[in-house]
């Protein structure tokens, strides 16, 4: 019997400029009433390359870039997500054909967007049945070891809209500033799956961070690590209300990591899963460095009227448990 | 019937015997094999736990600071105990216990975006248990009730966050010096003298709540009532 198939989203990875996309840590999706995590119910994912090359960077290229890029998530310790090369495939992404496909495609007109990931999702389940990924030819790109100046990094890029078709949306930990000709430009980024991209020939996101492989592994968790792990919860209010949409950093004092989630909810709750049992600091900004739309329904009233702020009080994450309801109070700008 | 002269002999040795011992109790040192338990307050001074920055990376490679950390284990007082046995007329071997309940802090500064600074804490429980030596300085500063000395020892620590949930485990050595004083003493009983020591020490903690595995210095001070049996 066939199955009803919907694709729901696209994510994509910008400019300067964020594009919509209805994300957050992870993807989500309505079935039956409910909300559930969008992910992929059978692994390996099997993924399959365009035939179709661009100057520069031939099939070859492309494939290399983007099986790195696979393998540097497959490689990721505690989370068992797995994927497998298909083959080359006159396929073309974004075409419903429950083939994964990556390749390139020209969109002149989206002219902030260097790439995109569409889904094909099971309505009954929940599950991802086909990804899609696109790497627009209106930029120029590069598989160079070490960058070439002008050119976006295939992999970096890659990275990045893997994490999107694994079932990861965007995180806000980065920092940037206003271009004067628009738009914004990354002065840093602390998780593979910031929604701007680092400037042309940077090849520094080829690696992915704390934050990435937390959100893996919320995904896909190995079991071992299941138990060892723990996570932080609580909520964020000004002057006692609730703030929706306050992005919440778990800074790991003795290893230096930083993992980040958002209040998804009325009563300002977050919750940060995956994390290595230790002591944390906690801090909470508005989103301010990229645009709301890039983490949430532009339906949802995100507040951003507040000023950043540190939790003044050492939060322990337990080994297979919670730290316990942390209160995070903020004060308007 | 003995030899008288036999019994002369046993006799002077029973009577020079109590005259020698009370000599002995009457100074802070004592003879071998003599039992001490004592229990008193410490006070352990502010533990630098050293400092982190939140990076994030920036497009060449680099580190852009967020925000930087600082932590410390906050000076503070506690209990300790020790039972202690006289190897020789010098050298005394003793086990060692200690609580304390040291404020953890750690600063946030520096923010990017001029976040206040704000010293984030909670309160460790800290238990120590472990063993050490006392070896009696020869000198006695003029007078027989006061007996200087220095020490060395070590053990397991362990440290327990706020909330119960986690417990840190390590190590610690401490070495110093200090003096016990006869309070009160008597050549026969069963409690066989009281008195008061007070010694100063630099403690080392690995590392329990530490965020490396170096070894942190700290100053110590204890002072505690014992009774020697």
């Amino acid at each position: 019997m066939r199955r009803p198939l919907a694709v729901v989203v696209a994510a994509a990875l910008v400019v300067g400029q964020a594009h919509p996309a209805l994300a957050y840590l992870k993807f989500g999706v309505t079935v039956g009433g409910r909300q559930v995590a969008l992910k992929w119910a059978q692994t390996p994912v099997r993924y399959s390359v365009s035939n179709q090359g661009i100057t520069d960077v031939g099939v070859a290229d492309l494939q290399g870039a983007v099986d790195r890029a696979f393998a540097t998530w497959q490689a990721v310790p505690t989370a068992t997500i797995s994927y497998q090369f298909a083959g080359i495939t006159a396929a073309v992404p974004g075409r419903d054909d429950g083939v994964s496909t990556l390749g390139f495609q020209n969109h002149p007109e989206l002219d902030r967007v260097l790439a995109s990931t569409s889904f094909l999702v099971d309505r009954v389940t929940g599950a991802l049945v086909e990804s899609d990924i696109f790497f627009n030819t209106a930029f120029l790109w590069s598989v160079a070891p070490a960058g070439v100046a002008g050119r976006y990094d295939l992999e970096s890029v890659a990275l990045h809209e893997i994490g999107h078709m694994s079932g990861l949306g965007h995180s806000a930990l980065g920092e940037t500033e206003l271009r004067d000709t628009g738009g914004r430009r990354v002065l840093s980024a602390e998780a593979v799956m910031f929604p701007i991209a680092f400037a042309a020939g940077s090849t520094a996101a080829r690696t992915l961070k704390a934050d990435d492989v937390a959100g893996i592994t919320d995904l896909y968790p190995e079991p071992a690590f299941a138990q060892m792990s723990g996570s932080v919860s609580g909520r964020v209010t000004r002057d006692g209300q609730p703030i929706f949409g306050a992005h919440v950093v778990a800074f790991d004092v003795a290893h230096g990591t930083s993992v980040g989630s958002f209040t998804l909810n009325a009563q300002g709750e977050f919750s940060i899963g995956s994390l290595t049992p230790g002591v944390y600091v906690l801090r909470a900004e508005p989103i301010d460095d990229a645009d709301v739309d890039s983490f949430f329904d532009a339906t949802r009233n995100v507040d951003v009227d507040f000023r950043v702020a540190f939790v003044d009080r050492v939060v322990v994450v337990p080994r297979a448990g919670d730290s316990g309801q942390v209160a995070v109070k903020v004060v308007r700008k | 019937m003995k030899p008288p002269g036999i019994g002369a002999i046993v006799l002077c040795m029973a009577s020079l015997g109590p005259v020698r011992t009370a000599a002995a109790q009457s100074s802070p040192a004592a003879g071998p094999g003599r039992l001490e338990v004592s229990v008193g307050a410490l006070w352990i001074g502010h533990q630098t736990l050293g400092s982190n920055d939140a990076n994030e990376t920036t497009p060449t490679g680099g580190s852009l600071k967020i925000f930087t950390t600082a932590s410390d284990l906050a000076g503070g007082t506690g209990i300790e105990g020790r039972i202690a046995v006289r190897l020789t007329g010098s050298l005394e071997a003793e086990v060692e216990a200690s609580y304390a309940t040291p404020q953890l802090t750690i600063t946030l500064s520096n923010d990017i975006e001029n976040a206040p600074t704000v010293i984030a804490t909670e309160r460790v429980q800290q238990f120590t248990v472990g063993a050490g030596v006392v070896w009696y300085l020869p000198f006695r500063g003029g007078t027989s009730r006061l007996a200087p000395f220095v020490t060395a020892g070590g053990g397991h620590l362990r440290q327990m966050h706020e909330e119960r949930t986690v417990l840190e485990t390590g190590q610690y050595y401490h070495v110093g010096a200090g003096v016990k004083a006869l309070l009160f003493s008597r050549p026969a009983g069963f409690v066989n003298a009281v008195g008061v020591r007070i010694d100063a020490r630099v403690l080392v903690r690995m590392q329990g709540v530490a965020f490396d595995d170096g070894g942190h210095a700290s100053p110590t001070v204890g002072a505690s009532a014992f009774v020697r049996f």
